[in-house]
């Protein structure tokens, strides 16, 4: 991670030390070398001055300027170990060094302040770059937010940065992973975000120096983009419950149609068919009277489906599909499935096929039981009068996987997703009598279970709704009763 | 004639009942409340009780722990709730079987059945029960299939016996566990799985079809086949 490197002046010990350390050793070395040469001397004093403007700062570099001017003029000038010069070509040597000093010195340091204020605002460009495309890119704005108190933490060697949206909520807050925990406030920085009554806080370790004005700037911007963002993401928010209220409204037109149409077709063949009976103007022949009566029981039947539908959309909506979870064997349900579907599958040829390996799923019986339910319903509906449906299970990795084949007209694969929408209905499904419910409900009680459910494409004409489910961890055998009678049982 | 109490709030429930068990030659009573209920049942004593869940004064599961402090009529639940904690907390509040509303009439007479042959008096039960082509002495606990005898584990005889002395019954699994294996069991509805397939083996009941017992899924098992004379 970058660091902010403000313009804040060098430390002043460090200006000192090198105002007076670069020249002293300049002058002990041309000492050492010879004693008595001024140009050499004065070498070695010009490299000390350009040391100290580069280290420490134009001011430090100005010192040295003096010290070592000083310096010359009291070891390496006749007089030797006084402040007097003897000759004249010396005083000019003297006073050129100090000029050509103090220029280069100057000049020097501020060469190198301009790269480095220039080096610091493409540091800061990039930095802003960076944390307004990450608030703006859609990624959660809490973490993002995070991220970017993070980000100002280590950049400006923050004890901790706290930001507060205008909502009140709990504020952001990032903590140097570097600072003791027993770290005590010491600078502060408070700035507006921009946007509402939100603000950002900017914390150093008690003795840590104040925020400079380059910094207080810079915080400032960062700030204003954070408020940007905040902004962003609540009116994001409320572009999607608009979303999902005009899904809502979509689906509550769908379920007023469904509820209106089908309920009341079945309602309406019930009450044509019993009035009908009642009339004692009419003289049916008893299979007349069969049929109608047949129609009654076969529409109640359908009405019935449809509340059961309605009840687990409800459920599914209120989140309440909460499987409660048991081993089942799947076969035993599929049994209880069929007899209690008897009459409806009675014109279809059933064929099941369970392989005896087949180990028990984890899931809520009576869920499951709906989504075997409204499968097998399915199949029914598309089928052919004496079609056959043919109903498989076998293991598959860790699951139990079951397949429903009929020889229907099959469902194109682009509409292969769509089948388990809600309310949705294929156009070979018009005038079939399904609500668009059936496979929505078994795909939400699957995928409630963590397995999945799909459409294959069968061999032939028709088509397989397949769906698997975890495999339930049991022992496949059980201990003998030790209350069980000993005696008498078997020869 | 067989006299059946009828409890439900609904009178267009009521009437339907009536009017399919009067022309099937049952004598109907009938209660709307569950208080009413109690009080029909003590001074009416009929042979069996179609009972509604939701009653306005008191739940049916309630009014069946109470008549059961006292009475062993067989009681069919007949409701609209059809959540595997209903069931079960009806069954084991002590009513015998449970069917959900909507229901067929003929899978209604069917249980009322099973349920009124079971209470049959006590000495009449034979020593020896044939079901088709099998025959269970209960006084030897000897199995035959066509003559042949059945090898039965004795917990395989034990679930075996409990079933058909309770026919048409829907046990629970908690009450076959507690009953089989004993009172600190309840959950291992596994163990239940695996003995009744082994006894669906044994018997010859078709698992594709089965005729002897049928699964009544989450909730329990039941013995349905009608014994031969």
């Amino acid at each position: 991670m970058m660091r902010f490197r403000s313009l804040r002046p060098p430390s002043t010990s460090r200006s000192v030390a090198l105002a007076l350390l670069g020249p002293g050793v300049a002058f002990g070395l041309g000492l050492l070398i010879d004693r008595r040469s001024l140009v050499g001397a004065t070498s070695l004093c010009l490299l000390a001055v350009v040391v100290a403007a580069a280290f420490a700062g134009r001011r430090s570099g100005f010192a040295a300027s003096i010290v070592a001017f000083l310096g010359l003029n009291f070891f390496f000038t006749e007089p030797y170990h006084t402040l007097s010069v003897r000759r004249g070509a010396d005083v000019i040597a003297l006073f050129v060094f100090l000029i050509v000093s103090v220029l280069v010195g100057t000049l020097l340091a501020r060469a190198l302040e301009e790269r480095e204020k220039a080096e610091r605002r493409v540091a800061e460009a990039a930095f802003l770059d960076r944390i307004t495309a990450r608030l703006i890119s859609g990624e959660g704005l809490e973490k993002a937010m995070g991220e970017f108190a993070r980000d100002l933490v280590a950049m400006f060697e923050l004890l901790r940065c706290e930001i507060r949206s205008a909502d009140g909520g709990a504020p952001v807050v990032a903590v140097s992973p570097d600072a003791p925990d027993a770290a005590r406030d010491g600078p502060r920085l408070e700035v507006p975000l921009g946007t509402g009554d939100g603000s950002l806080v900017a914390l150093r370790v008690e003795g840590a120096p104040a925020f400079g004005a380059a910094e207080r700037s810079f915080i400032q911007a960062l700030a204003g983009q954070a408020g940007l963002a905040l902004e962003r993401g609540a009116l994001d928010a409320e572009v999607r419950d608009a979303r999902v209220d005009a899904e809502a409204n979509r689906l509550r037109a769908a379920l007023f149609s469904s509820v209106t149409h089908d309920l009341r077709t079945p309602l309406a063949s019930i009450k044509a068919s019993a009035s009908g009976l009642l009339d004692p103007s009419v003289a049916y022949t008893p299979a007349q009277r069969d049929e109608v009566l047949a129609t009654i029981v076969e529409e109640s039947d359908r009405l019935n489906r449809l509340v059961a539908n309605l009840m687990d959309l409800a459920r599914m909506r209120a989140g309440a599909l909460v499987p409660s979870r048991e081993p089942v064997w799947i076969g035993d349900l599929l049994n209880a499935v069929l007899a209690r579907m008897r009459r409806r599958l009675d014109s279809f040829t059933v064929r099941v096929n369970i392989r005896p390996d087949v180990p028990p799923v984890s899931a809520d019986p009576m869920q499951l039981d709906q989504v075997l339910t409204n499968i097998l319903e399915n199949s029914a509906r598309f089928s052919a009068e004496g079609g056959e449906i043919a109903i498989t299970a076998a293991r598959w990795h860790g699951t139990v996987q079951l397949r429903v084949a009929d020889r229907g007209p099959g469902i194109p694969a682009e509409d292969r997703e769509r089948v388990f929408e809600e309310f949705y209905r294929s156009d070979a499904g018009a005038g079939r009598g399904g609500s668009g419910l059936g496979l929505a409900i078994a795909r939400a009680i699957v995928v409630a279970h963590g397995g999945r459910i799909w459409i294959e494409g069968a061999a032939g004409p028709g088509s397989v709704v397949a769906f698997e489910l975890p495999v339930a961890a049991v022992p496949q055998s059980a201990p003998e009763s030790d209350r069980a009678p000993e005696r008498g049982v078997g020869p | 004639m067989t006299h059946v109490l009828v409890v439900d709030d609904e009178p267009q429930i009521r009437r339907a009942l009536r009017t399919g068990l009067q022309a099937r030659g049952y004598d109907v009573v009938e209660a709307a409340a569950g208080d009413e209920a109690l009080v029909q049942l003590a001074a009416r004593e009929p042979d069996i009780v179609i009972l509604d869940l939701g009653l306005p004064d008191l739940d049916g599961s309630e009014v069946i722990r109470r008549l059961r402090a006292w009475s062993q009529v067989p009681v069919i639940v007949l409701s609209v709730r059809d959540r595997q904690d209903d069931k079960i907390g009806a069954l084991d509040a002590g009513a015998d079987d449970y069917v959900t509303k909507p229901f067929d009439m003929d899978e209604l007479l069917a249980r009322m059945r099973a349920m009124l042959r079971r209470a049959q008096p006590a000495e009449a039960s034979p020593p020896v029960l044939r079901f088709g082509d099998l025959e269970i002495d209960l006084a030897r606990k000897l199995v035959r299939r066509d003559g042949t005898r059945v090898r039965l584990t004795p917990t395989e005889y034990s679930l075996l016996e409990l079933m058909v002395t309770n026919p048409g019954k829907l046990l629970t699994h908690r009450w076959v566990l507690q009953k089989v294996w004993g009172s600190g069991y309840g959950e291992e509805t596994h163990y239940l799985h695996v003995y009744v397939r082994q006894l669906r083996q044994k018997l010859g009941d078709d698992t594709s079809i089965p005729r002897l017992i049928i699964t009544e899924p989450g909730v329990g098992y039941r013995w349905t086949a009608d014994p031969a004379p």
